[in-house]
């Protein structure tokens, strides 16, 4: 019905990337990493929000136990600054895991915008907990795993038989819009595997709230994870094995790290415009206003991490077209 | 070969050269495949038939020269998706897909609709005699049978021009005797090239041949021409007389030359208009029959790997740490 265009095999190139990708069981090892790896977390925060909503819910027993544990050391002062005891006869309710919890309003008391810091403080933490951990090991988890897909292709010459019927350029980016799809639902599923572990382990815990939380910061995680699928794609593409583009793709994103925290080191220097230029190249400088609550604030760093992606899959072809395969 | 008309050639490389490191792997290759042939590619290993191969297909870049496929230029994937296909040395399809899967997906990719890539495929696997293993992972496959396929992937749609790199390598005997059938049964449909060590499949199967050595073409042209088949005729004697002056007065003109070891009589000549190779053979035959010789056999022209063998030998040694071919 429709005649060969580039979305259509980008497309089909996608579709055949992730029936491959299940088929082979790479995504259900992709999944299993990501699941154990937010189980793992969950379960570690979840722990000790456990250990802190019971202290909330019975701060004196709490701080005996801690006494007695600790003989040494001081005891903390009944009724701090922020964690108000609930009345014996009142339990707290979601004191942890709700929205509006003390915990958060703890955790973001030095967030300065009160728009940002009313915003959050409203969240699930464990999804907030999520977020933060995606934004730190996604990046290196889609290194791990979706570097060698075009790679692959190169090692096994595979790539041969496709490049006789569509550009490399389609090629390329349907088998990185493939390992996109596959991230989007294994991150999202890692979320939802938050909040399972949060559900078995809190009584007071609300599917709810975690997954309006999830649902909202869902699409944060995943846009941040593009540029670094755009470098992995870039890496892919340039290496001859898979091997070779998993080891390209590291040090790539070490390249990003260190281009990020060198505008920091060169504050106020001759230096500065350029290291910010640098910055601005890397996802890492997006990061910030991704906590933010309006789309306002959001939206054009969703659009700017989206180019940016384009961007590394881009200059990733430019070599891509030329290169031998 | 430099007679076929820019408009007769389905494919043609001049003056192509192709370095890997230190290695010069084509040197200004010249090839012309007329359009309609079934073109074989000779050479001895690291001759440079992949990378010519490689290079027609744009999975290379030559570093110099130019390559025309259907008149259209260099391989260009929109200008050439389904009229172009290959089969490629040592590439793997995707292990965990089934052959239908994997099939479908290549011929959806050529630009098939998906009811004619149903079909197509279909039609595919009964060429090639896979039908029963259809459904079957490709990791399941055996060497036969996954070379089958990559047979069949290049054959889906229609494809004008179809380059098959050692398409029986590794095969048994039979196999291989299958696809010989197979690439001959496609004669007439399509020009296709293929490049092979075998140079008995090569004779039996092309129509036309050439021969690179040193990532050069060394000699090409009509399989007949090549191998003198229309110039050259070889009687071999079994004990007894040889009339061998009566036999030159038979043939005045035509040179006729005796090897006393092999006992064989060698004619050569230049068909004309009414003097085909088969009124040579009679002359020479009829005047060897009256002197009293005994015929052992007879044949036409050299085998193409008589011709092979003669060529020049010597390639120098390979380099250490080099690469013989790509």
């Amino acid at each position: 019905m429709f005649g060969p265009t580039p979305l259509r095999d980008i497309g089909l190139v996608a579709a055949f990337e992730l029936r491959e990708m299940r088929r082979s069981r790479r995504a259900v090892a992709v999944l299993a990493l990501y699941l154990l790896a937010a189980a793992f977390f969950a379960y570690l925060f979840v722990s000790v929000l456990e250990r802190v909503q019971e202290a909330s819910k019975n701060p004196v027993a709490f701080l005996a136990n801690a006494r007695n544990e600790q003989p040494g050391r001081p005891g903390a002062r009944r009724g701090g600054p922020v964690f108000a005891p609930a009345p014996p006869d009142k339990p707290s309710q979601g004191i942890l895991t709700s929205r509006g919890s003390p915990f958060n309003v703890l955790i973001f008391s030095q967030v300065a915008e009160p728009e940002a810091r009313d915003f959050l403080e409203k969240q699930s933490p464990i999804v907030l907990f999520f977020t933060l951990t995606s934004f730190i090991f996604v990046p290196l988890l889609i290194m791990i795993t979706a570097a060698e897909t075009v790679a692959q292709e190169h090692q096994s010459r595979g790539a041969r038989f496709v490049a006789m019927r569509t550009g490399r350029a389609e090629f390329a980016i349907g088998k990185t819009l493939g390992q996109g799809a596959l991230l989007g639902v294994v991150t999202l599923l890692s979320g939802v595997a938050g909040l399972a572990i949060a559900a078995w382990k809190l009584s007071d815990f609300s599917w709810d709230s975690g997954l309006e939380s999830l649902l909202i910061f869902w699409p944060r995680v995943a846009a941040y994870s593009l540029p670094f699928l755009g470098v992995a794609a870039f890496c892919s593409m340039n290496s001859a094995s898979a091997m070779s583009a998993r080891v390209f793709s590291l040090l790539g994103l070490t390249a990003l790290w260190l281009a990020h925290h060198a505008a920091g080191l060169y504050t106020g220097s001759a230096f500065e415009p350029f290291f910010n230029a640098l910055d601005f190249l890397t996802p890492y400088a997006h990061q910030d206003d991704l906590w933010r609550a309006s789309w306002s604030a959001v939206g054009p760093q969703v659009m700017l991490l989206t180019g940016l992606a384009l961007g590394y899959v881009c200059v990733g072809l430019l070599f891509y077209r030329r290169r031998d395969l | 070969m430099s007679d076929v008309s820019n408009s007769d050639a389905a494919l043609r490389l001049s003056a192509v050269g192709k370095n890997y490191g230190r290695i010069r792997a084509l040197d200004g290759l010249d090839l012309v495949v007329p359009s309609g042939s079934v073109f074989g590619l000779v050479g001895p290993n690291g001759a440079g038939k992949t990378t010519t191969f490689s290079i027609a297909c744009g999975w290379l870049r030559a570093d110099q020269g130019t390559v025309d496929l259907l008149n259209g230029g260099a391989f260009d994937a929109v200008r050439h998706r389904g009229r172009v296909t290959a089969l490629p040395q040592d590439s793997a399809l995707g292990r965990d897909m089934t052959v239908v899967e994997q099939l479908t997906y290549l011929g959806r990719l050529q630009g098939l609709g998906a009811k004619a890539t149903r079909s197509e495929v279909e039609r595919i696997l009964t060429l090639v005699k896979l039908t029963d293993r259809a459904g079957d992972r490709v990791r399941t496959l055996s060497h036969g049978m996954l070379r089958r396929v990559g047979i069949g992937q290049a054959f889906l749609g229609n494809p004008e021009l179809v380059l098959l790199d050692e398409p029986t390598n590794g095969l048994d005997p039979r196999q291989a005797h299958s696809i010989r059938e197979f690439v001959a049964a496609q004669r007439g449909t399509r020009t296709i090239v293929i490049s092979s060590h075998n140079l008995h499949e090569i004779e039996t199967v092309c129509d036309h041949v050439a021969l690179i050595d040193r990532g050069r073409v060394v000699m090409a042209g009509p399989i007949s021409t090549v191998t003198g088949r229309n110039g050259e005729v070889r009687i071999a004697l079994g004990d007894g007389p040889v009339p061998l002056e009566e036999t030159r007065m038979a043939l005045s003109g035509d040179a006729v030359e005796w090897d006393q070891v092999a006992r064989v009589l060698t004619l050569r000549f230049i068909e004309k208009p009414g003097r085909a190779a088969e009124d040579v053979t009679g002359s020479a035959l009829r005047a060897l029959l009256a002197g009293g010789a005994r015929i052992s056999s007879v044949s036409r022209g050299q085998s193409l790997e008589r011709k092979y063998l003669d060529l020049p030998a010597g390639r120098p040694p390979p380099l250490p740490g080099d690469r013989t071919e790509t």
